[in-house]
């Protein structure tokens, strides 16, 4: 019989060397820490007491039970956030979302801009929607201002939110597979976004902050190069959509990952706050491009697509088939376009009267809106967004009790956050 | 051009009252809420698609309750929740935009709060997703909801002591309005009035930890 060898742990070296000066020096013997137990520290438990009864119900360990922090650098996390999970094993029991990382104070940057260039200041929120983070301050100051933009600025305002929102959807069908494990999807997502954004640095001269929306118009009239740009993006967009569309919708590890994952419903998510495709995609018919028509949406055909089964999948084709609509609307706006000026007059400095207005869109995310006060001053007194994925980042600790790890993260990607819109 | 030389309107003035005729488009609304909250609601007011209400923050849950489950009223879901600073010596809205199937208006219910003693009863009851809006405007404003389970910052580190949205919150590097007006305070260190974000008692934040120790 062979005795048994034991080869040392280092750290356990140093515990025993700290145990034998501990007792050479007459004191107390260490006590036992998370790590005795669990191999390594355990993350995420605050040095203070909890300031809430939710607080401490998340950071109470019941027996086997561990924190993990997912983030803040975590590549699924899509930005700069801190996800603190219980888990038992590899089964999630509760999560906690730790926002802020990311926080710049937009709202109050903005209360101190004057009305045109709160323009460049949201841009930077929603990275990936930023057409619509800025049709919906100029919708409210429009409101608050009392002028109208221009027809064609209109319809101009109408196709490129629509571009935005195909490339946003695209890039969060690659994501999503990426998340997964599946490396191509987000590169044909990146070449429809990288044609789409080409396009609209054509027509605003800038790829991804845009800055191109203005109180009654836009910045620039359409010229040569971005119809050019967008009728070669038009004559192969649907054969690309369905390309990535067939590498990802029948792949089976996707639909093992997707179906029946995260499912909500549409109660729920009303109760939640959720809105814009992860809400449609659990059967509300809620666009507010429906509800509440702003532009020119009431010229346009759509209908409002819905999905009933509310998990991943659900939200997965709900986005391909918005990606659809928004083709279909892009070619009616184009048809339809109007002649005309892009800019209504308006005073270099933009002073309303006092008063209160409410701007809200749908942006690929969501109910984006904005809540303006005027004071009568050169800057909104009261600047307030809302943007939808911060709303919708609740749904998260509602919904993965229950799932493993590695699945928190294909669920989060299908409600498709961007942090620098939940973090402001 | 004339009201571009406008003075700016002294905090407590903003927004104009208009008179009750309410665009066609929000009229059933604005009789159908003049019939069902004649007294609670204090003012009314619309503009092109938004009809607006005022309220007592204290009855906040009361007005918003009935206005959900009100099947001819039916306004199912927030749209936003966030909260407005009228300046010091003022008062504290929190305006909530409700969203209806039934009405093609936005409903806009402005609760009032106290500025000295900022408590307003939680939505949360009501609608889940008003925890993080909540949280929010605790973080920045200083307001404390009553019955939340969850009232911690959302944004500022845990232990951050002011409320940065505040229309008195002033940055140690505000030029315009501390003590060293005139200079470039980054460069000067020494001229920073520290002490008031230090030293200032954040209200709800030394309960809650204390209450814990």
């Amino acid at each position: 019989m062979t005795s048994e060898v034991r080869i040392p742990d280092p750290l356990d070296l140093d515990r025993e060397e700290e145990a034998r000066l501990r007792a050479a020096a007459g004191l107390a013997p260490a006590t036992p820490t998370v790590r005795d137990y669990a191999g390594f520290e355990s993350v995420g438990l605050p040095d203070r007491p909890p300031q809430t009864e939710r607080e401490r119900e998340v950071y109470t360990l019941e027996e086997g039970e561990m924190l993990v922090n997912m983030g803040p650098q975590h590549p699924s996390t899509h930005g700069v956030m801190r996800l603190v999970v219980k888990v038992r094993g590899e089964v999630v029991t509760d999560i906690d979302p730790v926002l802020g990382y990311l926080h710049r104070g937009i709202e109050k940057l903005c209360e101190n801009a004057t009305y045109t260039t709160v323009m460049t200041y949201v841009d930077p929120m929603d990275y990936l929607a930023s057409m619509h983070n800025e049709h919906a301050p100029a919708i409210a100051f429009e409101k608050l201002f009392g002028i109208r933009a221009p027809r064609r600025a209109e319809y101009i305002r109408a196709l490129v939110v629509e571009l935005n929102r195909v490339f946003s959807h695209g890039l969060m069908m690659g994501f999503l597979a990426l998340d997964m494990g599946g490396i191509t999807p987000i590169l044909y997502g990146f070449i429809n976004r990288d044609e789409i954004v080409d396009m609209l640095s054509a027509i605003s001269g800038q790829r991804m902050l845009f800055n191109f929306f203005r109180v009654g118009g836009v910045n620039f009239d359409a010229n040569d190069e971005f119809f050019s740009r967008l009728g070669t993006w038009r004559a192969n967009v649907l054969k690309n959509v369905e390309m990535s569309e067939r590498v990802i919708t029948d792949n089976e590890i996707f639909r093992a990952r997707t179906i029946g994952m995260g499912t909500l419903s549409g109660k729920d998510a009303i109760s939640l706050g959720v809105s814009g495709p992860n809400l449609r995609a659990s059967g509300v018919a809620f666009d507010v491009r429906r509800a509440h028509p702003y532009s020119i949406y009431p010229e346009l055909e759509f209908e409002v697509i819905t999905h009933s089964a509310g998990d991943s999948n659900a939200r997965y084709l709900q986005r391909i088939a918005e990606i659809k609509q928004s083709i279909h609307l892009i070619d009616q706006i184009v048809d339809k376009m109007p002649h005309g000026p892009v800019q209504a007059q308006v005073p270099g400095i933009i002073r309303p009267k006092p008063g209160r207005a409410y701007g809200a869109v749908e942006s690929p995310r969501g109910l984006y809106s904005v809540y303006a006060i005027s004071d009568g001053g050169p800057n909104p007194y009261r600047f307030r967004m809302r943007d939808p994925s911060f709303v919708s980042l609740q749904a998260i600790p509602k919904l993965m009790p229950g799932h493993l790890i590695a699945d928190t993260m294909a669920v989060m990607a299908s409600f498709d956050p961007v942090m620098g819109g939940v973090d402001k | 051009m004339a009201n571009l030389r406008r003075p700016r309107a002294a905090a407590g003035g903003l927004g104009r009252r208009r008179s009750l005729t309410a665009p066609a488009k929000a009229g059933a609304l604005v009789r159908l809420l003049l019939d069902r909250f004649g007294d609670l609601a204090t003012d009314l007011w619309t503009d092109e698609d938004t009809v607006e209400v005022r309220i007592d923050g204290a009855r906040n849950v009361e007005l918003l309750k009935a206005l959900r489950d009100d099947p001819d009223l039916d306004f199912f879901y927030l749209a936003d929740a966030a909260a407005v600073d009228y300046g010091v010596g003022e008062r504290f809205e929190v305006v909530y935009h409700l969203y209806s199937d039934k009405h093609p208006a936005w409903l806009r219910v402005r609760a009032t709060v106290s500025r000295d003693a900022p408590h307003i009863p939680t939505a949360t009851g009501l609608w889940e997703g008003a925890m993080f809006h909540e949280r929010e405007m605790y973080d920045m404003m200083g307001i404390i909801f009553d019955g939340n389970r969850d009232l911690r910052r959302i944004y500022m580190s845990p232990d951050y002591r002011s409320f940065p949205q505040r229309r008195d919150f002033l940055l140690p590097d505000d030029a315009a309005d501390s003590s060293a007006a005139g200079v470039k305070p980054l460069e000067r260190p020494e001229t920073w009035d520290l002490s008031r974000l230090s030293e200032e008692q954040a209200p709800g934040v030394v309960a809650h930890a204390e209450g814990e120790a």
